[in-house]
């Protein structure tokens, strides 16, 4: 972990920097962004990783039929079964497509940010869109998985785990910032959520969990 | 680090651990069904007291126990076979059926509580070959076939009041999961799976079912 924005903050006040009140603004700001790089940089290559071989093992499992998926353990746990349903190419096409091309572009955003670029405010309600894509697309998608199709695939569930983040923090950093209105920028529940951040992923972790555990429990209970 | 975060990571961990003991618990699941299980004491998880039964049970006491699926392919192909067994040894065999609908095929479970609820009024094998010659019509659809299955009941001369209550039943679907569950106690996850005389066999001929079955007979006193 690098150090954090308060941390640095007292650094500078101990050595009696005289930043003005807009300047350390800004410069927070930076700092804000740059820790969303490397988020975004992060998570946009194991959502890449994840995307990229799910669409190798439906190439694998369209050349030969009886291919078992590396990822299909059990009943449960099974890529196979999830990825010959129709949920699974909404579009017509297979769904990892999206990711395939879509994460890509969330780790090249997050290493620009990492290399000091500014984006505008234009090009940041570009990305709110797509992240509300994405998640909502996910929503649907673990929906479907836990409740329709009745199994769960490892490599999908990586994708939902890294567009959790993803999504609250983009969101965030753009409700601050202002992109969502400058009303939202300065409400108190947008300053609520910031500093409750990690626990408020942790908790729509904990629903996503909850659901799979309650509905295949009949499986856990088979187990141990 | 702040209180909110550190309550974040606190639960964030638990979260983790429980994440962690759920995925321990699925990769280490055996996909390795149990050999033998002991049929001369009476009700196992491989047949139940209430366990269907196609036609009448046989005279020595061995049993020929099929996990099944209505929907997959492997147990339509292997159907002609059961049967050309059960015109040999039904009368001294007595032939079991348990549901196993596995997960990934949307009217698996629907056919096997339409199964159940044709058994519930005595004609459990007239609807049970139906399913099976008539799967290429239904089988890997992702459309829900109930509306279908409901017209074979009525080709069957069911009283149809009481099929539609009894396939929407919670007992008949419990009377289902129950054999699932105990497929899954056996470590059964795929179909078709027999068992001959408390033996897992796992067929790659005719031949493969019928020594065992011979041998059972013999061991049972009754071979000629």
């Amino acid at each position: 972990m690098s150090t954090t924005y308060d941390d640095d903050l007292d650094h500078r006040d101990e050595r009696g920097d005289e930043l003005t009140d807009d300047e350390l603004a800004e410069w927070a700001d930076e700092a804000r962004d740059r820790r969303l790089g490397w988020l975004m940089l992060v998570g946009g290559l194991i959502g890449a990783v994840a995307a990229f071989t799910l669409v190798i093992e439906r190439m694998k499992l369209l050349a030969d039929p009886s291919y078992v998926p590396s990822c299909s353990f059990n009943p449960v746990l099974s890529c196979g079964s999830v990825m010959q349903t129709d949920q699974a190419s909404v579009f017509g096409f297979s769904n990892p497509l999206i990711g395939l091309a879509a994460f890509p572009v969330v780790a090249a955003v997050g290493a620009a940010l990492l290399g000091g670029a500014r984006l505008s405010r234009w090009y940041w309600a570009g990305l709110q869109v797509g992240v509300v894509l994405g998640i909502a697309f996910v929503g649907w998608l673990v929906v479907q998985s836990i409740y329709v199709i009745g199994a769960l695939c490892p490599y999908c569930m990586v994708v939902w785990a890294v567009m959790i983040p993803l999504a609250w923090h983009v969101t965030l950093r753009n409700a601050e910032a202002g992109v969502l209105g400058e009303g939202v920028a300065r409400s108190g529940a947008v300053r609520f959520l910031r500093s409750w951040s990690l626990l408020g992923i942790v908790l729509v972790y904990l629903v996503v969990v909850a659901m799979i555990t309650e509905a295949f429990w009949w499986y856990w209970s088979t187990l141990g | 680090m702040t209180l909110p975060t550190r309550i974040g990571l606190a639960v964030g961990a638990v979260l983790a651990l429980v994440v962690a003991t759920l995925a321990f618990l699925a990769l280490t699941d055996s996909p390795e069904p149990r050999a033998t299980v002991e049929v001369a004491e009476g009700p196992s998880e491989l047949v139940r007291d209430d366990s269907r039964v196609l036609g009448e049970p046989g005279s020595t006491g061995v049993t020929f126990v099929e996990f099944l699926d209505f929907e997959c392919e492997a147990c339509r192909a292997t159907y002609p076979v059961v049967e050309q067994l059960r015109d040999v040894y039904g009368d001294r065999v007595t032939f079991v059926l348990r549901y196993l609908p596995l997960p990934g095929h949307v009217n698996a479970e629907r056919a096997a509580r339409a199964v159940e609820s044709a058994a519930l009024q005595g004609e459990l094998e007239a609807m049970y070959s139906l399913m099976y010659e008539t799967q290429v019509d239904w089988g890997e659809s992702r459309e829900p076939a109930d509306a279908l299955f409901r017209t074979y009941a009525e080709q069957l001369g069911l009283d149809l009041e009481r099929y539609d209550a009894d396939y929407a039943s919670p007992e008949v679907a419990a009377r289902v999961q129950r054999d699932v569950d105990d497929a899954l106690r056996l470590g059964v996850t795929s179909t078709p799976t027999f068992y001959v005389d408390g033996e897992l066999v796992q067929p790659r001929t005719v031949g493969d079912l019928v020594d065992p079955l011979e041998a059972a007979l013999e061991r049972a006193g009754a071979a000629g």
